[in-house]
């Protein structure tokens, strides 16, 4: 007979399970080292969170408008999009820090709009995966982020 | 306040034959050990070492900051983040040996703060049940493992989520820091080892009732 199964080796067959069960996305690692490698060290980031929103909830058909709100509890950032006739995205946003540009990313590209009075536009963003990088006036905050982004979200 | 500065670094565990959860390689070095070694070696100027940090404690952070329920992107987002986060500020951490424990709190933290956030928003998306399994196994180990996996996946889904959440993190991590963890399930520090335990029980009871006999290699 064998003897009983100690908690060490109920944790490994735990984390064996969940490594097969869930296991890390394909891609994952390498992501990482190339964002870490291409971090601006001299630079602050700070994650944004989804404050209002359904981030899922794609515009499409019917479902022509969504808001989502983000914030790092100092600054928000506003963002409405709409669908537009050529079956692409019109967003507009607000930013209430001391931004200076936008940066949206989707795998197929980067899109750059500058922001004027906290305000900012794209006029036709295709559906995609998409993230926002808002560039702040780093003089503005000592030791704040120079740089936000928003967790990513469908359109 | 920095980000860490209301958190004690979780205590570092000397090299011991079996610990809670022993992440060691064949050749005996201990993840962490390793962990330890490549952060040294970014701080001394050798900027490749911190790719063989990020390779080496990425999975890890993945399955901890999952724990809390996350959806698929936001994780990754938070995985990012926590990495930023030790590129800006590895000046607070002063022994190497601390570096796993103070990327698997941060992570934690972010991660409890952005799931607060997404509940509020939306459900989470359910885990996908198929097991995903390296091609190159043979059939026979393919469904004996899937077999296996499907059984304790089975045991873990049948406990509450505090004990799912609870027994990942362990199971992950290297010394959890139970005061943080404590805040993060409102459960009173004290508690937490006693309810590891009774999740343990509670595990073993349910893969006792789908016919496990005790015996390790059926786990």
């Amino acid at each position: 007979m064998t003897s009983e199964t100690t908690d060490a080796e109920l944790f490994r067959a735990l984390r064996r399970t969940w490594e097969n069960v869930d296991p890390v996305p394909v891609d994952l690692v390498d992501r990482m080292v190339a964002a870490v490698a291409t971090a601006d060290l001299s630079r602050e980031y700070a994650l944004l969170t989804l404050v209002e929103g359904e981030a899922r909830a794609a515009v499409r058909g019917d479902a022509d408008m969504l808001t989502l709100q983000f914030s790092d509890g100092r600054t928000n950032v506003l963002v409405h999009v709409t669908a537009t006739e050529s079956g692409g995205h019109r967003i507009d946003g607000w930013v209430d820090g001391a931004a200076h540009t936008v940066e949206l990313t989707q795998d197929a590209g980067t899109l750059i709009a500058e922001v004027t009075d906290g305000r900012f536009a794209f006029d036709d963003v295709p559906s995609g995966v998409t993230s926002l990088r808002v560039g702040l006036e780093s003089a503005v905050e000592p030791g704040g982020s120079a740089e936000l982004r928003t967790p990513r979200f469908e359109l | 306040m920095g980000i860490m500065s209301d958190v004690e670094p979780p205590p570092l565990r000397e090299p011991e034959g079996e610990g809670d959860t022993p992440l060691s390689d064949a050749d005996g070095s201990g993840i962490w050990e390793r962990a330890a070694g490549h952060f040294a070696r970014w701080r001394d100027g050798d900027t490749r070492a911190m790719d063989d940090l990020v390779r080496l404690l990425s999975p890890v952070l993945w399955h901890v900051v999952r724990a809390y329920g996350l959806d698929t992107m936001l994780a990754e987002d938070v995985v990012q983040t926590t990495w930023l986060t030790l590129v800006r500020r590895h000046d607070s951490i002063q022994e190497p040996r601390a570096v796993a424990g103070w990327l698997t709190t941060t992570a934690r933290r972010e991660a409890w703060r952005a799931g607060r956030a997404q509940q509020n928003a939306r459900p989470a998306e359910p885990v996908d049940l198929e097991p995903h399994l390296p091609p190159e196994d043979s059939a026979e180990q393919i469904a004996h493992v899937n077999d296996r996996d499907r059984r304790l996946w089975g045991a873990i889904g049948g406990l509450d989520e505090r004990c799912q959440r609870l027994l990942r993190i362990v199971a992950f991590e290297e010394r959890p820091d139970y005061a943080r963890i404590a805040a993060d399930l409102a459960m009173p520090v004290g508690s937490i080892g006693p309810t590891r335990q009774r999740c343990l029980g509670k595990l073993r009871t349910a893969l006792e009732a789908d016919g496990w006999r005790g015996d390790t290699r059926d786990l």
